[in-house]
């Protein structure tokens, strides 16, 4: 693989102006839209961080000194830890499932992961709220078949909202763990079985290190999402489950403290942008996105 | 503070005059073009759904029969969405359908316009809700609702809180607004005595049914809750309360009684495009016809006690602002919510979310 400091060397044989400095100027565009849509604003976002309502880093210092930001960042911390650990769980052994099945099911449950892709976040919080609700199917089924004598407590609260977010992040567990596995050499867990490993040490010692790259990424990818979930922690929360993008809409469009609003999204950004830069030492980066 | 916050681009304005002079066009050919171009379009912000008919049969007509040109629009009026256009110099609405936490938030921004009560005439409100930034526009009450499936007498607000004798969830609203007034007034504060508001007698007694609410943010979503039965008790607007009751066939009732009377507010964003224009707008508003209209549409109180005697009768159990109903409850106090909303809404989030 060529690192980029070799493409940017000039070719020699005609100086000024190289071959892959023609093709730097075919980005430039790209370039450009890229400063004026996306850097310039977010700039301005985290401008308004350091000046409102007046210069300086008062709105950072909340980080440390307000107890109702604090308990809102443990909330979106614990939610996000917790649903990217059952996201992960579960993506895996489907993924398992995936590569280890014939051709016509694997077809099959792709689709059945990719559906819900496919359907708008609202809408599927909407359906759950339909499943999951005191006369909801579910707690119609335990209660006729006598499992439990009262409505179980499924939604409203953040058993609601996890098992929205979960369900939501699966595909994107999937995904990367799939294109993982699949290139996996199944022959060095056959080799570990012919030299005696049982089935259960095949998969841990040879099968579970050889997929580490894809958990990593797909957990790194699920926690960011996480981070900024809003639609289904709002609806399936019954208002208790305060994560912080929710937060932040309050701030910005209902008490206008933008100078806070603009501080936690800057501080979102940086954890996300440190998370991205602590997993480009484990894993490399442009392969796991470019390989979803 | 910044002086160009551009991050949001504004185009509705160019999207409304394309839209509105499509409109005007046939009023331009029958009225005279000279005409038509000398009083500027004014646009009006709410919150959509329903309203949209509504306002359009209740204010758009009379208006445009003045001669004058009002365009809805439904997209929802938010206080950091006025204030973003107040603040990027790129204001493209005229009146907006606030509330007092508008006064709250903007007013100390200076990001509105002062009512010109020269056009605007005080004489047609209640004038305890014509303040200086905003008038009131038609009135509404947040109330005590129950499901009579579940609680078969006729249950006070002190009820609301007393779990051991209607056992069952209930439901608030996600905004500290109106809430804060009923826990006290639940606990026995006198309605004319509620202000300036006990905040922490307030929390305290929220809190002890604090395990069985649920908070509602959406008027879409108190009437789902209510509707679908999860919750025994409600407190929630009245124009809702009075949607679900007849949905459901009287299942939900809901009383005024102990309830708090709120003004829904005009205000004018500075700057506004089209002026003095919008004052004149707010006045054929006053007329109290249309506000009998919208009443009957959506059960939004007129706000012109002229308008009162007009209601049929049949109607006036729905109208918050009738006197007999006006008589059981609290008023809102504007000035409290102008010192005390942002920290108490904080507050309220942090309690609930805790």
């Amino acid at each position: 693989m060529s690192s980029p400091a070799d493409q940017l060397t000039p070719s020699p044989s005609r100086p000024g102006f190289g071959v892959t400095a023609r093709y730097w100027l075919l980005i430039l565009p790209a370039l450009a839209l890229m400063i004026v849509c996306y850097i310039y604003p977010i700039s301005k976002v985290l401008w308004l961080s350091v000046t409102e309502p007046r210069p300086g880093l008062d709105n950072y210092a909340m980080l440390a000194t307000s107890a109702s930001i604090q308990r809102m960042l443990a909330t979106t911390a614990r939610i996000s830890v917790i649903s990217t650990l059952i996201t992960l769980v579960l993506a895996y052994i489907v993924s398992y499932a995936l590569v280890h099945t014939s051709e016509r099911v694997r077809r099959w449950m792709f689709l059945g992961v990719l559906v819900p892709l496919w359907i708008s976040v609202l809408v599927r919080a909407f359906a759950w709220f339909v499943l999951l609700r005191r006369e909801g199917l579910i707690n119609n089924i335990l209660i006729s078949s006598g499992l439990v004598d009262a409505p179980l407590s499924l939604i409203w609260n953040e058993t609601g909202v996890l098992i929205g977010m979960v369900h939501y992040m699966l595909p994107f567990g999937i995904l990367p763990i799939y294109a993982n596995m699949r290139d996996i050499d199944q022959r060095c867990v056959a080799a570990a079985r012919g030299l005696g490993a049982s089935r259960a040490v095949a998969f841990r010692q040879v099968f579970l290190p050889l997929s580490m790259p894809g958990v990593v990424g797909a957990s790194i990818l699920v926690f960011i999402f996480s981070l900024g979930f809003f639609v289904t922690p709002a609806i399936l929360g019954g208002g208790k489950t305060l994560m912080i993008a929710e937060y932040i809409k309050v701030q910005i469009l209902e008490i206008v403290r933008w100078g806070v609003g603009s501080m936690l999204a800057g501080t979102l950004l940086i954890i996300i942008g440190g998370l991205l830069v602590a997993l480009a030492r484990v894993v490399d980066l442009r392969k796991l996105f470019g390989s979803i | 503070m910044n002086e160009r916050n551009s991050i949001f681009t504004p185009t509705r304005r160019a999207l409304l005059k394309g839209g509105a002079s499509l409109l005007a066009a046939p009023a331009v050919l029958a009225a005279g073009a000279a005409r038509a171009e000398a009083r500027k379009e004014v646009v009006v912000v709410n919150y959509g759904g329903a309203a949209m008919k509504a306002f359009d049969e209740a204010y758009v007509q009379p208006f445009a029969a003045q001669g004058g040109r009002m365009v809805l629009d439904g997209s929802g009026p938010l206080n950091g969405k006025i204030l973003t256009m107040v603040q990027s110099r790129n204001v493209t609405w005229d009146i907006c359908d606030c509330g007092v936490t508008t006064l709250a938030e903007l007013g100390p921004r200076n990001a509105l316009e002062k009512i010109d009560y020269s056009i605007v005439d005080k004489s047609k409100v209640a004038t305890e809700f014509a303040y200086e930034n905003g008038v009131v526009n038609y009135m509404f009450s947040s109330v005590l609702a129950w499901d009579t499936a579940k609680v078969k007498e006729t249950p006070t607000l002190a009820d609301f809180f007393d779990l051991k004798k209607y056992p069952g969830r209930r439901m608030v609203r996600k905004d500290s607004q109106a809430m804060l007034e009923l826990c006290l007034i639940a606990d026995g504060v006198p309605l004319d005595q509620l202000y300036p508001l006990d905040v922490k007698r307030a929390f305290a007694k929220l809190g002890t049914i604090k395990k069985d609410v649920l908070y509602w943010n959406s008027g879409a979503e108190s009437q789902s809750l209510m509707r679908d039965g999860e919750c025994v008790m409600g407190l929630l607007w009245h124009t809702r309360a009075n949607v679900l009751k007849a949905e459901t066939n009287n299942r939900i009732a809901y009383t005024f009684k102990d309830g708090l009377l709120q003004p829904g507010l005009w205000v004018v964003p500075k700057n506004n495009p089209a002026g003095p224009e919008a004052f004149r707008a707010i006045a054929s508003m006053q007329q109290p016809e249309g506000q009998v209209k919208l009443l009957t549409a959506m059960g939004n109180g007129p706000s012109n006690p002229a308008a009162q005697s007009m209601v049929p009768e049949a109607l006036r159990a729905t109208n918050p602002a009738d006197p007999a109903n006006a008589a059981v409850q609290a008023r809102i106090n504007a000035a409290w919510y102008i010192e005390n909303h942002s920290k108490t809404f904080q507050a309220y989030l942090d309690f609930i979310s805790s």
